[in-house]
């Protein structure tokens, strides 16, 4: 479904990422795992259309690398920002429009964000309460109603644990699988290894921008090369 | 974790109802106190305080044109004044009578000293006018943002301001250009004031607002959720310009004479300060906002000619009033950034007194 063919994205004189090449298969959940500064967002950037890159992305046998952010997204792939990044100034309802406005009419949104709702009911306590004024795992649920609002056939996940506690990081991985289980083409983005393998089918492994190990999730978790990457840990 | 209203979280709204319908009612709802207070000034006021209101709702109508771009895409914008000059020069260069235009404007070019509108076509065309001068400039002005954005809306307004002054031929330079059929009262602009008001909040609670709001929150997430921002700041810039260009068309209908000096920076400071006072990201801010620094100006200009109260005089203090709005500005930013409303319409905070008072 998502095919990346030796993507390059620099910052000026810095190259973040190196020729990077990723293949996700439809229905499949894909981790990618590294440290800090391995290049992890900056390939979802690219793959999204945010930051200039080099190298040719695939989506659905369609070239999309010339694509704006913005046919992308409509062309149906969704990206749960590193850091929630919901509207702060926007209320939760309105963040959810937000999301339902890039593939459906408003009329048509009603089923689907109660759908939403539903799974993440501590939402719909607070529909009409400014996103900025939600804890972090609720501004993580809400990324993520956000983003399935769009009803995207590719959901990439940017660090979903990031600054949360552990019992909330649970959480939220407990509505990962659950997306999973819908049949949905994710792509997980990671510092927390163990956790994200244990939900992952497959997994890449970056340092430095560029991709040291790839496999089965089941294989990368047995494997004692990956602690010396010192990610995650837990 | 216990369900928490934020202190700046509205009480929920009524879905069941149409977004479009909830938004007209919405609109409605602000515009009530400005509906009363122009029916009260016309049942009891003498002619000069209707004069005094009639430039309240003409302010009104630009601040609430101001709140459209300003508002929903948090752009700073000095160049609102502009439109409103280019919407009343037009109707009077459109609509004046061929003896006053003999008197104001001989030399006109191509034509215009011999041309006598109705005055609506002449609104129309100058409407259009102000229409195709938005499109151009929003061209520009949607690439842009923060600083860069803000300081090419300045520069639009010296250049208008420029234009007026310096193409006598046409704007009469920086003599008054007199002689406008006056065709409009204040019944007329109270329902202009309601119509921009409506348009506004609808504007703010459809996909273009919501999308472009998100966007001034977060420009990257919101291009993430395929928003198109450019495109979006471009509708708000031409919806605005139209609103702005629709006070100016009032202004010289009224007034029966309009000044270059009248759209430059003393209008655009005090119309600035209504929508910061009041709050911009709402329309409810932008009325009350209008509403308070109208009343209070005039109550200071009271006493700048040096007022007796209770039997003492005191002394001229002239410039009192521009001391107070740059005071507003200043405190207003410093200390309540969000203005007077936040983010709270009036609809949407009389609803919560509501719930609050029936689950009391």
């Amino acid at each position: 479904m998502l095919v990346v063919e030796n993507l390059v994205v620099r910052y000026g004189p810095i190259t973040a990422v190196r020729g990077v090449s990723i293949e996700v298969g439809a229905g499949e959940t894909v981790a990618l795992l590294g440290p800090n500064g391995a290049g992890k967002t900056s390939i979802v950037s690219a793959v999204i259309g945010l930051v200039p890159s080099t190298g040719r992305v695939s989506f659905d046998g369609r070239d999309v690398s010339n694509l704006s952010p913005e046919e992308r997204v409509r062309a149906a792939m969704t990206v749960v920002p590193e850091g929630r990044r919901v509207f702060a100034n926007l209320t939760v309802a309105e963040n959810l429009r937000l999301g339902g406005f890039v593939r459906r009419r408003e009329r048509d949104q009603d089923g689907e964000r109660d759908r939403y709702l539903a799974m993440f009911p501590v939402l719909r306590e607070r529909l009409d309460q400014l996103a900025g004024t939600l804890s972090g795992g609720e501004q993580q649920m809400l990324a993520i109603a956000r983003a399935m609002m769009s009803k995207p056939r590719l959901l990439i996940l940017d660090e979903p644990s990031l600054g949360l506690a552990p019992r909330i990081v649970a959480r939220i991985f407990e509505h990962i699988v659950e997306l999973k289980k819908s049949g949905i083409t994710i792509v997980l983005v990671e510092q927390n290894m163990m956790q994200a393998l244990a939900v992952a089918d497959r997994a890449y492994v970056l340092s430095t921008g560029t991709i040291r190990h790839a496999g089965p999730a089941a294989e990368l978790r047995a494997d004692p090369r990956l602690a010396d990457l010192a990610i995650g840990g837990h | 974790m216990a369900p928490a209203q934020s202190p700046a979280a509205p009480m929920p709204a009524d879905r069941s109802m149409p977004p479009l319908l909830r938004s007209i009612l919405g609109g409605l709802v602000v515009a009530v106190p400005v509906v009363v207070i122009g029916v009260l000034i016309l049942w009891l006021a003498p002619p000069y305080q209707v004069r005094i209101a009639f430039a309240g709702y003409v302010n009104l109508v630009i601040v609430v044109g101001l709140q459209i771009f300003m508002g929903n895409a948090n752009i700073g914008n000095f160049g609102h004044s502009a439109f409103v000059g280019v919407g009343a020069y037009f109707v009077a260069i459109l609509a004046t009578p061929l003896a006053a235009k003999k008197l104001s404007i001989p030399n006109a070019p191509f034509g215009l000293s011999q041309v006598v509108l109705d005055p609506i076509v002449a609104a129309v065309v100058a409407l259009g006018i102000v229409g195709v001068l938005a499109l151009l400039t929003g061209f520009i002005i949607s690439r842009l943002s923060g600083i860069a954005a803000s300081i090419v809306t300045l520069s639009l307004l010296i250049i208008s301001h420029g234009v007026f002054i310096n193409y006598t031929d046409l704007f009469k330079g920086a003599q008054a250009f007199f002689g406008i059929p006056v065709v409009i009262g204040l019944p007329t602009a109270i329902a202009v004031a309601v119509a921009a008001i409506v348009v506004a909040r609808v504007f703010r609670d459809s996909q273009d607002g919501v999308q472009l709001r998100a966007s001034a929150d977060d420009v990257l997430a919101a291009r993430a959720f395929g928003v198109d921002v450019v495109k979006l700041r471009f509708k708000a810039w031409v919806l605005s310009a139209l609103v702005c260009g629709a006070a100016g068309i009032m202004y010289a209908y009224f007034m029966g004479a309009v000044i270059a000096r009248a759209f430059f920076f003393q209008q655009v400071f005090l119309t600035l300060a209504m929508l910061i006072l009041g709050g911009m990201r709402t329309v409810s801010g932008a009325v009350v906002g209008c509403a308070i620094l109208s009343i209070g100006l005039e109550a200071i200009r009271s006493l700048e000619s040096g007022a007796t109260i209770m039997g003492v005089k005191l002394p001229e203090m002239l410039g009192l009033s521009g001391l107070s709005l740059g005071a507003v500005i200043v405190l207003g930013m410093a200390f309540r950034p969000n203005g007077l409303m936040g983010r709270l319409e009036l609809d949407e905070l009389a609803a919560g007194w509501l719930r609050r008072l029936r689950r009391s």
